[in-house]
């Protein structure tokens, strides 16, 4: 098995203060800043969970995702976030990421892989039930322009049928 | 269903009972007489395409195992071992020769035959008490396909599938026959959303209206060209029996040029020309419409959408097809199922950019269908009130007070395809699916047949 860095190791410690920091972003929906913090070749993919037999060797559906954005297609969907017409989030949702389970792992090229679990909370208006989305990310962070960026994420969703109207959210 | 009379009077005339969006006694009236004797769209045989291959789909309530067996044929058979009752397959996809029950261990090979049961001799005296021979997994009472699409009807004496549809075959060729070597599905996406099932049909069906504004931020960030106010309303909405949809109006030019503008390769469309008749060909190449979203009744629509897919200044769009289910779950809950389509014939590099733009666009993530389904829970949770019984929503755009036409509709000549078309803004096809709904309800409550072992 892997051996993730100790937790007193400073490359952890950067990696978490990281991911809470985007978390406060995500939270927040300042999604320019959020950008900001990924690589120009960034790779965000959630692929959609299915319910297989123990053994069949997959639980993901084979060729579909629910997110699998590079920067342009990411950039698209704050852009959109950021005109008057953007309904599903006008009022915006109350969200919090909370990000916990974190361990991280040092690449031979430099890079940081970084896994972590997610529980997402999004509450809209004042009739509907608030809604849950629990999920797994592994994270590769890259140091550059003396910082930590983030250049792949892989988000792993614990539900095979989301309970959530959209995902005009990210995780 | 005199109860509900004067619903569907409403209904037959373009005003819409608001509660009919959220009433648990019409939601039972629907599983009733509806659901249990209408073609239910389920898989496609590309989601199966090895021996042994299965998908697990279900109508409403009822969980069906959709099989390619061990000698190629596909069955469509019901989730419930014969003994106990106990769900013989609870994984969602796979590759299996049998199915055994976890329960007592009864297993069925992959064509629903019976063939293991644990101490058939001691337990049962063989045979003699329990004739194993003949016995399979039911059947769906009624199993069909039509471009490889596969439909479930719970009603034995149902219609023909290709009856069913009727005319609106016309159409589910533009989406599901690009070529001769058929449709390639992915997916579904799958998620629940807090609304009714009938409003999604309804927009899909031909709800052009909604478009410059629910998808103005579309327009705003430059990912789709076309919604703009003025050029949907040049569009055409089409209905064909059991289905409509709408179109957009194309600039001048051949079917060649048409599709080229839409984005398609020229070796698709050449694939393309040699399936589609030529009044088909005729309605892109000489009227000028290509189809957009459309809905078959009672549940399952399409969209076809031509998006920009990556950054820079050049205009350069492409085309994907989604095909989704609005699964009903309760009177103000739908599970979607959104997969994405594309022809397996086409170039890997088209299949990877139809995909991305699938992605960005309509489901679960999409941006257009992100703003649709904040309007239809926001209507749904409304509808339940007890002022929505006291309202009417106006479903009568395109019609004078006397009924008459706000527009008159496409002359033979103007538009090609079978069934009225009609350019402009207007309801004619929600009404037309609501009033099939109405239809539906009054009928006498369908009887099951019995089954017996």
């Amino acid at each position: 098995m892997r051996k993730p860095l100790p937790f007193s190791d400073v490359q952890h410690l950067q990696a978490h203060q990281f991911l809470v920091d985007e978390a406060y972003l995500l939270d927040a929906q300042q999604y320019e800043l959020w950008l900001d913090m990924l690589t120009d070749d960034i790779r965000y993919v959630m692929p959609v969970r299915v319910t297989t037999a123990r053994g069949a060797g997959f639980d993901t559906s084979p060729g579909m995702a629910h997110f699998d954005e590079d920067k342009y297609s990411l950039s698209q969907r704050v852009a959109r976030m950021g005109t008057e017409h953007v309904w599903t989030e006008d009022p915006p949702s109350r969200l919090r990421h909370f990000i916990t389970n974190v361990r991280t792992f040092e690449c031979d090229d430099g890079h940081l892989e970084v896994e972590s679990a997610e529980l997402l909370f999004r509450s809209r208006g004042d009739v509907n039930e608030s809604a849950l989305l629990s999920c797994g990310r592994l994270d590769l962070l890259r140091w550059c322009d003396d910082r930590w960026k983030l250049a792949c994420r892989k988000i792993i969703a614990d539900e095979s049928v989301l309970r959530m109207q959209n995902l005009a959210v990210f995780l | 269903m005199t109860a509900h009379r004067d619903v569907f009077e409403n209904v037959r005339r373009g005003m819409i009972p608001a509660h009919i969006y959220n009433d648990d006694e019409l939601f039972a009236c629907e599983k009733q007489r509806l659901f249990s004797r209408a073609w239910m769209f389920v898989a496609h045989e590309s989601e199966i395409p090895q021996d042994g291959d299965y998908v697990v789909r279900r109508v409403l309530d009822d969980s069906f195992i959709i099989t390619r067996d061990s000698a190629g044929a596909i069955r469509a058979m019901f989730n419930m071992c014969l003994h106990r009752g106990m769900q013989v397959c609870r994984a969602e996809m796979g590759n299996a020769s049998n199915f055994r029950c976890p329960y007592h261990g009864w297993s069925y090979r992959n064509d629903g035959r019976l063939t293991g049961l644990p101490f058939h001799r001691e337990a049962y005296g063989g045979d003699q008490g329990f004739p194993k021979d003949g016995q399979t997994l039911l059947p769906a009472p009624n199993f069909a396909s039509y471009n490889g699409l596969l439909f479930i009807n719970l009603d034995p004496a149902a219609e023909p599938l290709e009856d069913f549809l009727g005319d609106f075959r016309f159409y589910l060729d533009f989406y599901t026959k690009q070529s001769t070597h058929g449709l390639e599905l992915r997916g579904p996406q799958r998620w629940r959303i807090k609304a009714n099932w009938k409003i999604g049909a309804e927009n899909f069906a031909g709800d052009m209206y909604h478009t410059p504004h629910t998808h103005a931020s579309i327009v705003d960030i430059g990912l789709f060209r076309e919604p703009k106010a003025q050029k949907r309303k040049d569009g055409a909405t089409y209905w064909a029996h059991r289905g409509g949809g709408t179109t957009y109006k194309l600039p001048p030019g051949s079917f060649e040029e048409r599709m080229r503008y839409v984005g398609y390769p020229d070796e698709m469309i050449g694939r393309i020309k040699n399936v589609w008749s030529p009044q088909q060909q005729r309605v892109v190449g000489e009227d000028g419409f290509m189809i957009s979203a459309a809905t078959c009744f009672p549940n399952l629509s399409f969209v076809h959408n031509w998006p920009k897919v990556r950054d820079g200044d050049s205009d350069d769009v492409l085309p994907f097809i989604s095909i989704r289910l609005w699964q009903p779950i309760s009177a103000d809950e739908t599970e979607v199922c959104s997969w994405f389509a594309v022809d397996s014939a086409a170039p890997t590099q088209y299949k990877k950019d139809s995909y991305k733009a699938y992605l960005m666009c309509f489901g679960s993530t999409g941006m257009f269908e992100q703003d649709d389904v904040e309007n239809w829970v926001s209507l749904t949770t409304t509808a339940g009130g007890s002022m929505a019984r006291r309202l009417l929503l106006n479903s009568r755009m395109g019609l004078l007070s006397d009924d008459r036409p706000v527009i008159e509709a496409l002359p033979a000549g103007s538009f090609h395809g079978p069934g009225r078309a009609q350019v402009g803004y207007n309801e004619y096809n929600q009404r037309a699916l609501l009033k099939l709904w109405a239809d539906h309800l009054e009928r006498d409550q369908a009887v099951p047949r019995k089954v017996t072992a």
